[in-house]
């Protein structure tokens, strides 16, 4: 029955949509225990968009991103997905949301088994063929490399690599990423994201990433959202936004901003 | 040899003191500073056991089903609190996991023993009910507090994993799968090699006892078998349905790690 229903909703993720509109944020608030981590946060995000959060620690930046998939909930607001409340079938929403996080996870295992963990309760992957597996890596910039190699053994760029290939064998219309590469030195940094903007023209995603590292970002994002202690204190393109004070509010430094632009 | 030759008196329960007298004995040599605990405890045993001796003689002596019944709750009630006091995570609503577990495998586990193993006659005798009761649930009780301890111990070690597999669509059964797993491998793997060894390096208290006690060997490695059989099913059983209870505490309506459990005092 729940499988009936969650593959009823799921195709109501895919119908189409108003407006192009993927995510609607209305008054989002977040408090944890006395702590008010989002204020009132309202806007929209449009498909294909490439989108910036970027913020000093502490900001808010990662929970704001946790409730893109619904893996933190807004304490009061509301927030929507194609037009549908985001919680209505969070299953589903988390296939078509994927996210990279900045340690990513690789479970003891071959990097076929890595690859195809969702195949525990959704067929569809577990049916995948290999040559899915290998287009999957190859998508990712991972050619060489045999499924049956211990994923643990993988350099920490081939592992972030790995988890952004994982994500997509769910074929996720939008991609969430948490400081991916600040792990990463900047040569590998910059190979991943491109690797990530040629992904995002490829498959029409649409890519929303949470950043301090502004001076990467402005290469692939178009649109910034500046946080501030929770706040949104900008939000638009990165030009625009240069000539406002909000990245030095935010506590980015402001030669930092200079030297970029 | 019959039994009445080893029945134990009082008098010669005063002469196994000679066994504390000896430790103690051993440990003012040392310089242990144990002394005062070993008295206490040597105290309680003999207490606590005494008692205990007294109140089954007289739940054996009603001979109802009710009263059997109710002491057996009582060691249930007993043994959830213990399980909960014992335990050093912060696990919600863990006692009421510890007594459905209990209550469960009980159920399940001596109800077959009294009605199709040993065809006890009436089905409440106190004589068969009380002691296997009794180690259900005190094997139980073990078990499921290690495990439930082991298992927020592999989720606050996983936290990074569980999410990732949320992210992916999994349901929150998937996603502690692994954590489950681990922790219920550690708890029924003493149980298994305990089956490995049994008769090769140690001899059970149970079979000692019964043999002790004048019973024929054959007969005593007859109930020591089905009370090896017994323990593992007891342990598989309780963890499992504590472990159904206790994994859903950490997981929101919405399918969201309750990451701030995880986050508190160890």
């Amino acid at each position: 029955m729940s499988y009936i229903i969650s593959f009823c909703l799921c195709d109501i993720y895919n119908w189409p949509m108003e407006n192009g509109v993927l995510f609607r944020f209305e008054d989002v608030h977040l408090r944890v225990e006395d702590k008010h981590i989002l204020q009132g946060l309202e806007f929209n995000i449009s498909k294909g968009e490439f989108v910036a959060v970027i913020g000093a620690s502490g900001a808010g930046k990662s929970s704001l991103l946790r409730m893109f998939n619904a893996l933190t909930s807004p304490s009061t607001g509301n927030i929507t997905f194609r037009g549908i409340e985001i919680d209505s079938d969070i299953q589903a929403l988390r296939k078509n949301v994927g996210v990279l996080f900045q340690n990513p996870v690789v479970f003891e295992g071959t990097v076929r088994e890595n690859l195809l963990i969702a195949g525990r309760w959704d067929q569809t992957i577990s049916q995948t063929l290999d040559h899915e597996i290998l287009d999957a890596l190859d998508q990712v910039g991972l050619v060489n490399i045999k499924l049956t190699h211990h994923a643990r053994d993988l350099s920490g760029g081939e592992q972030q690599r790995l988890a952004l290939a994982r994500t997509l064998l769910n074929h996720p219309q939008v991609l969430l990423l948490d400081e991916p590469t600040s792990n990463l030195d900047p040569k590998l940094a910059r190979e991943i994201m491109d690797q990530i903007e040629e992904l995002r023209e490829a498959l029409n995603l649409t890519v929303i990433a949470v950043s301090h590292d502004h001076m990467l970002m402005r290469r692939y994002a178009k649109r910034v959202i500046i946080l501030s202690h929770g706040k949104i204190i900008g939000d638009g393109d990165f030009k625009t936004l240069d000539k406002s004070h909000a990245f030095e509010d935010a506590g980015l430094l402001k030669n930092e901003v200079n030297d970029a632009t | 040899m019959r039994p009445d030759f080893y029945v134990l008196s009082w008098n010669d329960l005063l002469v196994s003191l000679l066994f504390i007298a000896f430790s103690l004995f051993l440990i003012k040599k040392w310089k242990l500073g144990l002394e005062n605990t070993l008295l206490i405890g040597t105290l309680r045993t003999f207490v606590q056991l005494t008692l205990m001796g007294y109140v089954l003689t007289w739940f054996f002596d009603q001979q109802h089903w009710a009263f059997m019944l109710m002491l057996l709750l009582l060691m249930i009630v007993i043994a959830s609190y213990e399980g909960t006091r014992r335990q050093k995570q912060v696990i919600p609503h863990f006692f009421a996991a510890m007594l459905v577990a209990l209550l469960g495998s009980a159920i399940l586990i001596l109800g077959t023993i009294l009605l199709f193993i040993l065809d006890v006659e009436p089905w409440f005798s106190p004589y068969a009910a009380i002691p296997i009761g009794g180690m259900i649930i005190g094997n139980g009780l073990n078990s499921t507090a290690l495990t439930a301890n082991r298992f927020v111990g592999e989720m606050k070690h996983r936290e990074k994993e569980i999410e990732t597999l949320l992210a992916l669509g999994a349901t929150p059964k998937l996603a502690v799968y692994d954590a489950m797993k681990a922790s219920i491998h550690a708890a029924l793997i003493p149980n298994i090699n305990a089956m490995m060894t049994v008769g090769l390096v140690q001899l059970p208290g149970v079979m000692t006892g019964q043999i002790l006690a004048g019973i024929d060997p054959i007969i005593a490695v007859r109930y020591q078998i089905m009370i090896m059989y017994m323990w593992f099913t007891t342990a598989t059983l309780a963890n499992m349905i504590m472990l159904a209870i206790v994994y859903r505490q950490y997981f929101t309506s919405k399918l969201q790690l309750r990451r701030e459990l995880l986050r508190e005092k160890a």
